[in-house]
């Protein structure tokens, strides 16, 4: 553990102001991580992420000695010396070749982790192609029912919707749009359809976790640089040309959130009443988008009093001289009067 | 009028840039994602792998700047801001949540009394130099009464009475209120945050006096030849107290009878408790194991006792 220091002047104490949990989160850093040995492959796969994720990436040019399925304490101290909460630990070794390992973290803690292997890719040097601004806000794709059933790969899509996507915006310049990223797999085997994952559930033993992963299909990871064309209507048409890299990936080690972790981590902040108001939080009442584009609003008048409507002046009506003067005695009378008769209807009922 | 060609013609133009799919696309426009859950097509797939890609990929892109460019726009120099909703799909966060700030002791107080926070302006009015002056600070309106050249002074004023110090001493004293009150609110929030809550006041003080006894008397010559201070005590011994004289009978009786059943128990002793341990469980036994052996062997030992034994039986064997 780091020392918790007190700020000495206002430099530090701003410095450590901006590493303060806050409400909204800033974007998460990535440490890209060398471990004992990163064939030729890893490493350019790492430079090119990293050419992606930039601004929000550190790179560690030393290799070091990291395994993080086994002791994760060295990639907790990183994270809280950097304020970094996302990790790729790049290793080869003779029984995972080419492997990437993908960490989110949680408070300095680890969070989950998801071991990818590459299998094939090119480089982006490989497209001759117009490529996009570092530090541009891509969109993402994923292609694939298992995106929502299969943990594995619900999990996949979180880890790289954090990674490249996972700052919360308000707003942004539609004409500042220039790259996704497309993850898509591979045709779901029959055995992970609806009826043979019903199988493999059943059969949950350490045997079948080889064949289980083999089963996996793999990912393909592509960059596109979008062009839009004008189509007459408001919405352009899009065309998409490679940019690169692109990688195949297939699924392997991975470790799931802790519970108790998992729903701390989950926790929202409160709505403030201005982002409410704004219409974030909770659906506006009342309103609706028609066909044609067009805000429409519905109002509930409550009912109008016409005792009170101003009707026109004349001097015949103003009886309050009159009035005052014989409408004492009246008044009570009528009050009597609507007393007794309230008092007959209660007799009544 | 015709306007079938017109209505084509717009046909034509959405047909461009709608994705028809079986499974409608999730889009989540706060994250800038789309996910097509549409079952991937082994066919093309084999066939042409990045042209079947780049199409689906198209479709997805497609369906997402469709409802990006749809939201409601902020015009920018940059060109239109579009609004982005709140993200529908859930990422765990980085840190937690941000603790909310422990209220101060006044804080507080105004909540309890429902004293409502009303904003104070920096700046006042001074009417003398027909100018705005900071209320605080440097040239600030809070030294306007030491740096007057002329000040009303009581009538029964001291000879030595310096109504600018006065006023000075007056300030600093609420600045230093001010600060020792600072303090005991960071040290208030600083106990609420940790789980070891302080000991209170009195436990405190009897702990120091303690203390201070002890060390007073931890000198060579027990503290006899020690300087004391101004103002301090003396130590204090400890009083020995005693029962009163006069009891009511019946205590006295309960406290006799309390004597009296003492006697009659055997008195409880480390041994005893030992030995009681050593035999059998259940019921008190008449012999003592130990204590037998260790006459019988003539303190030998119960080894000793064994070895005579077997010497004995081997001699007759022999003969």
């Amino acid at each position: 553990m780091l020392r918790t220091v007190k700020p000495k002047n206002a430099r530090s104490k701003r410095a450590m102001q901006a590493r303060e949990p806050k409400e909204v989160e800033d974007p998460r850093t990535a440490i890209f991580v060398k471990g004992t040995h990163t064939g030729e492959k890893v490493n350019v796969v790492m430079k090119e992420m990293m050419a992606l994720k930039r601004p929000n990436a550190i790179s560690f040019a030393k290799k070091n000695v990291v395994r993080p399925f086994d002791d994760a304490s060295s990639l907790e101290f990183w994270a809280q010396k950097n304020d970094a909460s996302l990790f790729v630990v790049g290793q080869s070794t003779k029984k995972r070749p080419d492997g990437m390992t993908f960490v989110r973290m949680y408070d300095n803690r680890v969070l989950d982790m998801c071991e990818v292997g590459v299998e094939n890719w090119q480089s982006m040097a490989e497209f001759k192609t117009p490529k996009s601004t570092p530090g541009n806000k891509p969109l993402m794709h994923f292609a694939s029912e298992l995106f929502d059933t299969h943990p594995r790969f619900i999990q996949l899509k979180s880890m790289l919707m954090d990674f490249f996507n996972g700052e919360v915006i308000d707003s942004i310049c539609l004409s500042g749009l220039e790259h996704v990223i497309s993850v898509s797999l591979a045709p779901t085997p029959s055995s992970l359809n609806s009826a043979g994952a019903a199988d493999a559930l059943g059969a949950g033993t350490s045997s079948d976790a080889q064949s289980e992963l083999k089963s996996l299909p793999k990912a393909h990871v592509r960059v596109y640089t979008i062009r839009m064309l004008a189509s007459g209507t408001r919405i352009p048409r899009v065309e998409l040309t490679p940019m690169g890299p692109s990688l195949d990936l297939a699924l392997r080690r991975h470790t799931d959130a802790d519970g108790e972790m998992w729903k701390q981590a989950m926790r929202r902040p409160k709505l403030r009443k201005q982002e409410v108001e704004s219409g974030l939080g909770k659906k506006r009442k009342n309103l609706e988008v028609d066909e044609m584009g067009d805000l429409r609003g519905r109002i509930h008048v409550v009912k109008q009093d016409l005792g009170k409507l101003q009707t026109r002046k004349m001097k015949g009506l103003k009886g309050a001289r009159m009035d005052a003067a014989a409408g004492e005695e009246s008044d009570v009378s009528m009050d009597d009067e609507a007393d007794s008769q309230r008092r007959k209807r209660r007799k009544g009922d | 009028m015709d306007v079938s060609d017109i209505l084509a013609a717009h046909a034509a133009k959405q047909k461009a840039v709608t994705v028809e799919k079986d499974i409608p696309l999730q889009v989540d426009a706060g994250f800038l994602t789309v996910t097509d859950l549409n079952p991937v097509d082994a066919e093309s797939y084999s066939a042409n792998l990045e042209d079947y890609l780049i199409s689906t990929a198209r479709d997805g892109v497609q369906a997402l700047i469709g409802a990006l460019f749809s939201l409601p726009t902020t015009p920018s120099p940059d060109g239109p801001l579009a609004r982005l909703p709140t993200p529908t799909t859930q990422l765990p966060r980085a840190k937690p949540l941000p603790k909310p700030k422990p209220p101060t002791k006044w804080e507080q107080f105004a909540k309890a009394k429902g004293i409502q926070h009303s904003k104070k302006e920096k700046k006042v009015w001074d009417e003398e130099k027909q100018d705005w002056v900071d209320r605080w600070g440097w040239k600030g309106a809070n030294k306007q009464l030491e740096s007057q050249w002329l000040t009303e002074v009581p009538a029964n004023a001291d000879i030595n009475h310096d109504p600018s110090k006065v006023a000075r001493d007056e300030r600093k004293a609420r600045i230093t209120k001010n600060e020792k009150q600072r303090l005991g609110n960071l040290a208030r929030a600083q106990g609420t945050s940790s789980s070891a809550a302080p000991a209170p006041l009195a436990e405190r003080k009897k702990e120091l006096d303690r203390t201070l006894a002890v060390t007073r008397k931890s000198t060579a010559s027990m503290g006899k030849f020690d300087r004391t201070l101004e103002g301090e005590k003396k130590p204090k011994g400890i009083k020995r107290k005693f029962d009163p004289a006069e009891v009511s009978a019946t205590k006295e009786t309960s406290h006799n009878l309390a004597i009296l059943s003492k006697l009659d128990k055997e008195p409880v002793t480390k041994k005893a408790k030992k030995s009681s341990a050593d035999g059998p469980p259940g019921g008190d036994n008449v012999l003592n194991v130990r204590k037998a052996i260790r006459s019988a062997s003539k303190g030998k030992g119960s080894a000793a006792l064994a070895r005579d034994g077997a010497k004995g039986k081997g001699k007759k064997g022999r003969r």
